[in-house]
C-alpha cells in the first residue's frame, strides 16, 4: 500500500515537475537589446538611425590620438615633445614629427578605422532604406543622398591620408574588399558627391552638423583644390566653380569675430558650413585642451578636469605671426596663466622649446583656438569647424591665384583678413605682388637654444606668402598637412627637429592590423 | 550515491558473517586448548576516533584463536602468553599487535586509503575504480591539500596530472586557476565544469573544508555525458555526509595565518637617490626617504573556523556545517570574509525504496577595502604601480596632513589612492535542492533532482574629496552603486538499471537535463558630493545628476539548456569493460539551426590482472588497459551572440535635425550560423597497481582535437560591421601525457609515508583558423598587450604554431650609446630605433611544457606532515615588472635598483621598449606546501575523541631563474599566457597555524 501510494506521489511530482518546464524551449529571450525581427524602425526614428553615420566623426576629429593629432603633428606647426610626466609614449609623438611613422602608428590607424566605420554604417543604412528594412517615404530620397555624401566625406579622408584604399558600396557583399588606387578612389567620391548634391538639402539653419547641399559643394571644392596632388591632374577651375556656388548661396558669412566661430556656442556661427559638433553632455570627445594644456592651467580657468599637458606650438611657426594679428592670440595661450580665484600666475607658457626629447612643463604656447569654457570637464563643448566660409574663400583665391588672377585672389585675402587686423586695418590688405612671394617660415633644423641651424627658410616656397595666410587662418584646424603637401613643403623642409624623409611620406602607411585582416591590401609604397 | 550505499552495505555485511563464522571456531577452539589468560580492549578508528564493529582478531600463529569487535568495538579474548594479535577490516590497514603483558589494550586502526577509494564519482553516479574506463582522478579528503586553502581546486593542488592550478593572484579575494589539458577554447568557456554534488556551482560554493571529495573527469569518453559544458573537464565535488554512523558527532576546526609578499622588488630608496644625484644624475630630491610598497602594505592576519556535525541514523541523518572566513591581504584595506552554511538532510523509507535528500546551502562574502577587487585586481594594481614608481625621496603628507601630491602624467600619491576611497561588496548565495530516488524494484531506481541557485551581490564604491579624482577634475567625491542577481534553475531526471547475470554486469542511464539561467544587473552613480559622509549611501546627493554627467545602467538577459542522456556500461566478467554515453544537448545561445548538438562518447578496458595467466604474479594488483573516445562542445560565453539585434546608444548618437538623438546602432556582426564548438578526444591508458597496490598509478596520453573555435576574431570594416565578429572558425589540438604515480614506501602501524608524483605535457596547435566564411585572411593574429608607453601586442598566434608564443624584437645587446641592438628580418643587427614590426620574430611560449608535481606524506605516530612540492618547466615569462622599472632611462619614475646595472657591460639608455631581454625562462620549483600537524592524545579533554593541531606554511620557497616577484603569479590560460603584468595584486607567503577537535 505505502509502496504504491509512493509511486503515485513520485509519478505526480515528476509529471507536474516535467511540465513546469516546457521540456526543449530554447527560444533565446532577449531583454536589452532591440531585435531586428521584432522591431520596426519608423521615419520618427530616422535621425537615431542616421546618427552613427556622423558620430564616428567625433572620435575621428579631436579624439586620442585622432585626425587632428595626425594632421597637425606630422606638420610644422605643432609638436608633441616629451614632458617632464611623460608624453614620450614609445616615441608615438615624435614619430609623427619625424615622419618616420609604420603600419603600428596609432595615428594614422585611428583615422582609418573611424572613417571606415562611418563608411560602413552608411552602407548598411542605405542598404536597409533601399531594400524597405528601414521603411521611409517622404525624405527617403534626401536621407540616402546625405547618407552618400557623408560616405565622400569618410573616404575623402582616406583618400587624403591612405590613397589607395578599398572602395566599398555594398553592404551585403561580405567579401573581403579589393583596394583601389587613389585616382580610382578621388574619381568615386567625384561622382558620389555630384550624385548627391542635387538632392541634399539647401536649409543650412536646420542641417547643422550634417552634410548639406552646401557643406558637399565646399568638400568637392577643397577635392578640386588638391586634385593635382591627388590625380596628377590639377582641378582649379572646378575649384572655383563650386567654392563660387557656395558664395552666391548667400546662406554663410564671415563672422565678425576670429574667435566667435571656434567658442563653445560656435553653433551659433554663421560662417560654419559643415562643423562636427561636440557636447560635454551628449556628444564628448572633444579633448583637445586636454592634450595641450598643462595639468597646472587647471585652476586657471577653472577646470573641472585635470588635462595632460602636452602638445604645443613650434616656435619656428610663432615667429611668421606680425605683431598685429590678432589670431597669433586668438589661437595660442602665451604667457602667465592666473588662478581664477587667487590671481596668482601658476605656469607661464613660453614660446621657446628646447627638443622633441626634453622639455619643461611650460615650454611652447599652448592650442587655445577652441575657447575654453569655465568648469570645463574633459570634454569641450566646442564643435569642430570642418568646413567654414573662410575656407570655401581661400580655396577660390588660391584657384585663382595659381590661375594667374592674383589680384582677385588678394582681394579675397584681404577680406578674410580684414577682422584679425582690427588693431592696425592697413595690415589687413594684400595685393597680388605680396602673394607670390616666399614664405616667412624660417624652415630649417631648431638646435637646443633655439637657434636656427641647417636652413632652408622659406623664401623658395611658391605663393609661399599664400601658404603663410592659410598658416594663420587655418592654424590647429587640421589643415596644415595637406596645405603643406599642396605647396611642396611637406617632403622637402626642415623645421624643429624634422628632417626630410622620403616623398611617400605624404600618405600614411595602411595599418598593419588592415593588412593582416585583409590579405587583398597592399601596403603603400615606401612602407 | 547509489553505489556508495550499496558497497557500505557490502562492507558492513561481510565482517557480520565472518563473525559468525569466527565464533564458532572460537567456541571449538577454547575447548581444545588450555586459555592462558583474558584480555579485553577497544578498536578505534585513528581518523576519527569511532569505535569499529566488527574486526577480526586472530593470533599469530594460531588461526583458530579469534573474536570480531562488537557494536562499541571492543572484544574479549583468551589468549596464550606471548601472543601476537593480527587485526583485520575492511578499508583498513591490517595490523599486528604484541600483546606484551596487558590485558585492556586500546588500539586504533588506519583506514587503508586504497581500499576508500574504490568508488569514484562520474557523471550522474559512481563507478568502481576497477570498472572506469576513461581518465578520471578521485582525490579524497584525506589526501587534501591541508592548511590554508583557497578554495576547491587547491586542495587537489599538484595532485592531479594534468590538471593545473596556480594562483594567479595574492589577492584575498582572488581564486586559483584551473587549466586541463591546455588551451581547448578562445573566447568560449574553458573554465571545467564544477558540479557540487551533481549541481552546477564554483569552486567557492562550499568551503574546502565541508568537501568529501573531488574527482575530475579529464577525458572526453568520460565528460562527454555533460555535453558542451565539459571540454575544461569536470570537476565533481562532494559535500561531506554522515557516514551512517549512528553516533552524533561534532568536529570544530581554526586556522590562523599571516602573509608576506612572495618575493619584494628592490627598488631604490631616497637615499640612493641622493648617491645618484651626486653622481651626477638628474632625480629630484625632495628630502625624504619613504618606502612607499611599505607604506600601502600590511601585514595581514586572517583566519578561518569550520564546524561540522554529523547525526542521526542509517536512515534518517542530517549534516550540518558553518564555515567563517576572514582574510586579509598584504595591501591595506583589503580583504575579504565569508561565511559560508550548509544543511543536509537525508531520509529512507519503505526499505529505503525511496530515499530523499534536502540540502541548503548559504554563503555571504563580503569584500570591503579601498577599491574593487574586479578585473583581476586592477584597480590594486594600478596602487601598486604607482608604489613603485613613486620617488623615494618624497614624502606622504605635507606639513599639513594633506597628502604630497605631484603633477605628472598618471603619477599619483599611492597611500592617497588606497585611503581616499571606499569599496564594500556583498555576495550571498542561497542554493536549495531535493531529491527524490525512488527504486520500484530491486537493480532499477528512478532520480528526480530539483535545484534553484540564487545569488545576488549589492557593491558600493566611493572616492572623497581628498581622492586625486578631486584634486584633478574637481569631482567633489564619486560614489557608484551597483547589483546582479542570478536565478539558475536545475531539473534532472534520470533512470538507472543494473544487472548481473552470469558473469555480465551492466548498468543502463537514462536522463532529462534542464537548466535556465537568468541575469539581471543595475548600476548608478553620481559625483560633486557636498560632503564624504555619504560613502555610496546617498547618491541622489551629488551634483553631477543634475549636470547630466551622471552614469547609469541596467542588463538582463536568460539562457536555457536542454539535454537527453543515456549510458550504457557493461562488464563481462570484470576483464573486459565498456562504456558507451551519448548527449543531446541544445542551447537558447546559438542560432535556431544550430541549437542542438551531439555528444558521444565510448570506452573500453581491459583487467589484465584478472586474467587467469596473470594468476601467479601476486605481487600485481591491477593493471588495467583502457581506451576511450569522446565528444564535448563549449558554449558561448555572451548572451544575443547569434541575435541580429540593435541598440540605441547614446555615445553614437549625432546632432541631426537640430538635436542630438541617439544612435541607433547594431549591436554586433551579425552570425545567426553561430554554433558550439567541438572538442573531440581519445585518451588511451593504463591503471596499475603493484605489491598490494604500494605501488600503484596511471599513465594517460590524450590527443584532442577542437573543431568550431569560437572566436571574436578581427574582421575588416566593410564589409562588416565592427572591427571583430564572433565566429566558428578554425582548429586546435591538444595532445600530452599524463602520469600518476603513488607510492607508499613505508606502512606500519606507527609510520607511514605516502608519496605521490604527477607529470603532465601538453603540445598544442593551432591547425587553421578560417571557415568558409573567414578564409582568405592572415594565418595570425595579434594578442596581449604591453600598455602605456610601450604600446604594442605582446603575442602572436599563428597557424602551425602553439599558442602562447611571444612576438617581439629579438634583443643582441646594447649598443656604445645604451640603446638595444635587435635582429631585423634578415638576421642582421640594427638599433632598436630603427627597427621595423616586421622584423619582430616568434621567441619562446608562455604556457609550461612540462608541469610536475610531487607530494609526501608522513605520519609518524601521532605526527603527520606534508610536504607537496610542485614545478612547471619548459616555458617563458615576459617579466613587465623588469620591461618597466629595470631601464634607468625616465627618471621621472622610481624603478628597480638594478637598473642601472650594465647589459653587456654599457648601462641602458634607451626608451622602454619591448624586446625579448624581458622574456625570461619561467622554470620554477615550489616547495610549496609543508604542514607539520600532531594529533593530541586521546581523552585529553573528556568527550574529545580527536584533537589536532598544525602549523603550515604555503608557497614557502621557488627555486627559479625568473628575477619578478613569482615564475607562477600571472594569468596562464588565454591567449598571452606567461605575461606577469606589471599592475598586479602580488602573491605571497602564507603561514598558518591551526586546530581540530572532534567530539
Amino acid at each position: 500500500m505505502k509502496n504504491r501510494n509512493a509511486k503515485y506521489i513520485l509519478l505526480t511530482s515528476v509529471l507536474s515537475a516535467a511540465t513546469l518546464y516546457s521540456c526543449t524551449d530554447l527560444k533565446e529571450q532577449v531583454y536589452s537589446e532591440v531585435l531586428a525581427s521584432s522591431y520596426q524602425p519608423t521615419e520618427k526614428d530616422l535621425p537615431a538611425i542616421v546618427a552613427p553615420v556622423y558620430s564616428s566623426l567625433r572620435s575621428l576629429m579631436a579624439g586620442w590620438q585622432g585626425y587632428f593629432d595626425l594632421q597637425e603633428e606630422a606638420a610644422d606647426a605643432i609638436i608633441t615633445p616629451s614632458r617632464p610626466n611623460g608624453w614620450d609614449d614609445a616615441g608615438t609623438y615624435k614619430r609623427m614629427h619625424y615622419h618616420t611613422w609604420t603600419s603600428l602608428q596609432d595615428q594614422p590607424a585611428n583615422t582609418w578605422f573611424s572613417s571606415f566605420s562611418s563608411i560602413t554604417t552608411a552602407n548598411r543604412v542605405i542598404s536597409q532604406i533601399e531594400s524597405g528594412e528601414i521603411p521611409i517615404t517622404t525624405g527617403k530620397e534626401n536621407t540616402i543622398a546625405e547618407l552618400k555624401a557623408v560616405r565622400a566625406l569618410a573616404y575623402y579622408l582616406l583618400m587624403d591620408n591612405h590613397g589607395n584604399v578599398p572602395i566599398v558600396t555594398d553592404f551585403k557583399d561580405i567579401s573581403l574588399p579589393k583596394q583601389s588606387t587613389r585616382k580610382e578612389v578621388y574619381d568615386f567620391i567625384i561622382k558620389e558627391l555630384n550624385d548627391a548634391i542635387p538632392s541634399l538639402s539647401e536649409n543650412a539653419a536646420t542641417t547643422y552638423g550634417q552634410l548639406n547641399r552646401w557643406g558637399a559643394k565646399a568638400l568637392l571644392a577643397k577635392i578640386y583644390l588638391n586634385a593635382e596632388v591627388y590625380t596628377g591632374t590639377p582641378q582649379w577651375a572646378q575649384a572655383i566653380t563650386q567654392a563660387d556656388e557656395v558664395i552666391k548661396s548667400g546662406k554663410y558669412v564671415l563672422d565678425a569675430n576670429y574667435s566667435d566661430i571656434f567658442t563653445w556656442t560656435n553653433f551659433n556661427s554663421k560662417e560654419i558650413i559643415f562643423a562636427i559638433p561636440y557636447d560635454e553632455i551628449y556628444g564628448v570627445g572633444n579633448i583637445i585642451h586636454m592634450k595641450t594644456l598643462d595639468p597646472l592651467s587647471r585652476t586657471v580657468y577653472p577646470m573641472n578636469a585635470g588635462p595632460w599637458g602636452g602638445n604645443c606650438a613650434v616656435p619656428q611657426f610663432i615667429d611668421t605671426y606680425d605683431a598685429d594679428d590678432s589670431r597669433l592670440a586668438d589661437t595660442w595661450i602665451m604667457g602667465p596663466q592666473k588662478n581664477a580665484t587667487t590671481g596668482a600666475v601658476v605656469i607661464t607658457y613660453g614660446k621657446a622649446v628646447p627638443t622633441m626629447e626634453k622639455t619643461a612643463s611650460s615650454d611652447g604656447y599652448r592650442i587655445g583656438k577652441y575657447k575654453i569654457k569655465p568648469n570645463v570637464t574633459g570634454s569641450m563643448d566646442n564643435d569642430f569647424p570642418f568646413l567654414r566660409y573662410a575656407d570655401v574663400l581661400m580655396i577660390k583665391a588660391e584657384a585663382l591665384l595659381r590661375t594667374g588672377k592674383a589680384e582677385e585672389a588678394a582681394a579675397i585675402v584681404t577680406e578674410v583678413r580684414k577682422r584679425s587686423f582690427k588693431n592696425n586695418p592697413a595690415k589687413a590688405t594684400v595685393t597680388g605682388a605680396d602673394l607670390a612671394k616666399g614664405s616667412k617660415y624660417n624652415y630649417g633644423y631648431q638646435a637646443v637654444d633655439g637657434s636656427i641651424i641647417e636652413r632652408q627658410g622659406g623664401e623658395d616656397v611658391k605663393f609661399g606668402r599664400f601658404f603663410d595666410e592659410l598658416g594663420w587662418e587655418f592654424a590647429a584646424e587640421a589643415h596644415r598637412r595637406q596645405d603643406m603637401i599642396r605647396f611642396g613643403v611637406f617632403g622637402t623642409k626642415k623645421w624643429f627637429n624634422h628632417r626630410p624623409q622620403a616623398a611617400q611620406r605624404a600618405l600614411f602607411p595602411i595599418p598593419q592590423s588592415e593588412l593582416d585582416k585583409n590579405t587583398n591590401l597592399k601596403q603603400n609604397p615606401g612602407y | 550515491m547509489n553505489m556508495n550505499r550499496l558497497l557500505s552495505n557490502l562492507i558492513q555485511e561481510i565482517p557480520r558473517r565472518l563473525l559468525l563464522g569466527l565464533a564458532m571456531v572460537c567456541l571449538l577452539s577454547d575447548q581444545l586448548l588450555a586459555a592462558e589468560r583474558e584480555i579485553s580492549g577497544k578498536i578505534v578508528s585513528t581518523e576519527d576516533k569511532n569505535p569499529l564493529p566488527g574486526v577480526t582478531i586472530i593470533v599469530k600463529g594460531n588461526n583458530s584463536i579469534g573474536t570480531a569487535t562488537d557494536t562499541e568495538g571492543k572484544f574479549k579474548l583468551t589468549v596464550p602468553d606471548e601472543a601476537t594479535l593480527i587485526l583485520s577490516y575492511i578499508g583498513y590497514i591490517s595490523q599486528e599487535v604484541v600483546v606484551g603483558s596487558q590485558s585492556e589494550l586500546t588500539i586504533e586502526m588506519a583506514p587503508d586509503q586504497k581500499q576508500l577509494s574504490e568508488v569514484v564519482v562520474i557523471g550522474y553516479g559512481t563507478q568502481k575504480k576497477g570498472d572506469v574506463t576513461s581518465s578520471v582522478a578521485s582525490i579524497k579528503r584525506e589526501d587534501f591539500i591541508k592548511g590554508t586553502v583557497r578554495d576547491a581546486a587547491q586542495l587537489v593542488q599538484g595532485k592531479v596530472a594534468g590538471l593545473r592550478i596556480t594562483t594567479p593572484s595574492g589577492s584575498p579575494s582572488s581564486n586559483t586557476q584551473i587549466n586541463l589539458r591546455g588551451i581547448n577554447s578562445i573566447n568560449g568557456n574553458s573554465d571545467p565544469l564544477v558540479l557540487i554534488d551533481g549541481i552546477p556551482g564554483g569552486l567557492n560554493t562550499v568551503a574546502p573544508e565541508d568537501i568529501e571529495s573531488v574527482d575530475v573527469l579529464k577525458d572526453g569518453s568520460a565528460a562527454a555525458i555533460y555535453g558542451t559544458r565539459a571540454t575544461g573537464g569536470v570537476i565533481l565535488i562532494t559535500t561531506r555526509k554522515n557516514r551512517g554512523t549512528s553516533r552524533a558527532t561534532v568536529e570544530y576546526s581554526n586556522y590562523v595565518n599571516i602573509q608576506t609578499i612572495a618575493r619584494r622588488p628592490e627598488l631604490f630608496t631616497g637615499d640612493d637617490y641622493r648617491r645618484k644625484i651626486s653622481e651626477g644624475i638628474d632625480y629630484t630630491d625632495y628630502g625624504g626617504n619613504t618606502d612607499w610598497l611599505g607604506e600601502i602594505m600590511q601585514k595581514p592576519v586572517s583566519h578561518n573556523h569550520n564546524l561540522t556535525f554529523f547525526g542521526g541514523n542509517s536512515t534518517t541523518n542530517f549534516t550540518g556545517s558553518v564555515n567563517y572566513r576572514n582574510w586579509e591581504g598584504i595591501f591595506l584595506r583589503s580583504g575579504q570574509n565569508r561565511f559560508t552554511g550548509r544543511a543536509d538532510l537525508n531520509h529512507a523509507m519503505f526499505d529505503n525504496k525511496l530515499k530523499t535528500n534536502i540540502q541548503i546551502i548559504n554563503r555571504i562574502t563580503s569584500t570591503n577595502g579601498a577599491v574593487s577587487p574586479a578585473d583581476n585586481d586592477i584597480a590594486y594594481g594600478y596602487i601598486y604601480r604607482q608604489a613603485m614608481i613613486r620617488n623615494p625621496t618624497d614624502r606622504v603628507r605635507t606639513e599639513t596632513g594633506a597628502w604630497q601630491e605631484r603633477d605628472g602624467y598618471f603619477y599619483e600619491n599611492p597611500v592617497s589612492l588606497i585611503n581616499e576611497s571606499n569599496y564594500d561588496a556583498k555576495f550571498k548565495e542561497m542554493r536549495m535542492s531535493g531529491s527524490l530516488d525512488y527504486a520500484p524494484i530491486e537493480d532499477l531506481n528512478f532520480k528526480l533532482l530539483v535545484s534553484n541557485v540564487q545569488n545576488s551581490n549589492l557593491e558600493g564604491g566611493s572616492t572623497t574629496f581628498n581622492h586625486t579624482a578631486t584634486r584633478l577634475s574637481n569631482q567633489n567625491g564619486t560614489a557608484y552603486r551597483g547589483t546582479y542577481a542570478n536565478n539558475e534553475n536545475l531539473l534532472e531526471l534520470t533512470g538507472n538499471y543494473a544487472k548481473s547475470f552470469g558473469k555480465h554486469r551492466f548498468t543502463l542511464l537514462g536522463g532529462y537535463s534542464w537548466q535556465d539561467a537568468t541575469y539581471e544587473s543595475f548600476s548608478a552613480s553620481n559625483w560633486d558630493f557636498p560632503t564624504d559622509a555619504y560613502d555610496w549611501n546617498n547618491l541622489g546627493a551629488g551634483g553631477a545628476l543634475q549636470k547630466g554627467q551622471a552614469g547609469m545602467g541596467s542588463t538582463k538577459n536568460k539562457w536555457q539548456l536542454a539535454g537527453f542522456f543515456g549510458r550504457l556500461t557493461y562488464s563481462l566478467d570484470e576483464k573486459y569493460l565498456f562504456m558507451a554515453s551519448v548527449r543531446r544537448e541544445g542551447s537558447s545561445r546559438f542560432g535556431i539551426n544550430n541549437q542542438w548538438g551531439t555528444f558521444p562518447a565510448a570506452s573500453v578496458g581491459w583487467r589484465i590482472s584478472k586474467e587467469r595467466f596473470m594468476e601467479g604474479l601476486t605481487d600485481v594488483s591491477e593493471i588495467k588497459l583502457r581506451a576511450g573516445v569522446g565528444v564535448t562542445g563549449t558554449i558561448a560565453n555572451s548572451p544575443y551572440l547569434s541575435q541580429i539585434s540593435y541598440n540605441f546608444s547614446r555615445d553614437q548618437g549625432a546632432f541631426i535635425g537640430g538635436k542630438w538623438v541617439p544612435g541607433f546602432v547594431p549591436a554586433r556582426n551579425f552570425n545567426p550560423d553561430l554554433r558550439w564548438e567541438k572538442k573531440e578526444e581519445v585518451n588511451a591508458g593504463v591503471d596499475f597497481g603493484f605489491v598490494k597496490n604500494r605501488i600503484s598509478g596511471s599513465i594517460d596520453v590524450y590527443s584532442r582535437k577542437v573543431k568550431d573555435l569560437l572566436y571574436d576574431f578581427p574582421v575588416p570594416v566593410p564589409p562588416y560591421l565592427t572591427g571583430s565578429m564572433f565566429i566558428n572558425a578554425g582548429t586546435m589540438k591538444n595532445e600530452g601525457l599524463e602520469v600518476l604515480l603513488n607510492l607508499v614506501p613505508i606502512q606500519t602501524a606507527n609510520l607511514q609515508w605516502n608519496s605521490g608524483f604527477t607529470y603532465s605535457t601538453n603540445r598544442n596547435k593551432l591547425v587553421s583558423l578560417s571557415n568558409d566564411q573567414f578564409q582568405a585572411s592572415n594565418d595570425f593574429f595579434d594578442a596581449g598587450y604591453t600598455g602605456e608607453p610601450i604600446q604594442i601586442s605582446t603575442h602572436r598566434v599563428k597557424v602551425g604554431e602553439p599558442i602562447g608564443r611571444f612576438f617581439v624584437w629579438k634583443s643582441v645587446g646594447v649598443d656604445e650609446k645604451g640603446g638595444w641592438l635587435v635582429e631585423n628580418k634578415d638576421g642582421e643587427v640594427i638599433p632598436v630605433a630603427e627597427a621595423k614590426p616586421e622584423d619582430r620574430q616568434y621567441y619562446g611560449n608562455g604556457i609550461p611544457k612540462h608541469n610536475v608535481g610531487w607530494n609526501n606524506s608522513v605520519r609518524f605516530k601521532s605526527f603527520d606532515l606534508a610536504l607537496n612540492m610542485r614545478g612547471a618547466f619548459g616555458y617563458d615569462v615576459l617579466n613587465f615588472q623588469s620591461m618597466f622599472y629595470n631601464n634607468p632611462k625616465n627618471k621621472a619614475y622610481n624603478m628597480l635598483n638594478t637598473a642601472y646595472d650594465p647589459i653587456d657591460g654599457k648601462v641602458l639608455n634607451n626608451d622602454l621598449v619591448y624586446v625579448s631581454h624581458y622574456i625570461e625562462n619561467g622554470n620554477y620549483w615550489k616547495i610549496d606546501n609543508v604542514t607539520l600537524g600532531y594529533t593530541l592524545p586521546q581523552n585529553l579533554i573528556k568527550g574529545m575523541k580527536n584533537a589536532r593541531v598544525f602549523v603550515s606554511g604555503l608557497n614557502l620557497a621557488t627555486i627559479t631563474g625568473y628575477t619578478g616577484v613569482d615564475p607562477e603569479g600571472m594569468t596562464m590560460t588565454g591567449f598571452f599566457p606567461g605575461s606577469d603584468q606589471r599592475d598586479k595584486y602580488p602573491t605571497t607567503r602564507t603561514f598558518t597555524a591551526g586546530l581540530s577537535v572532534t567530539f
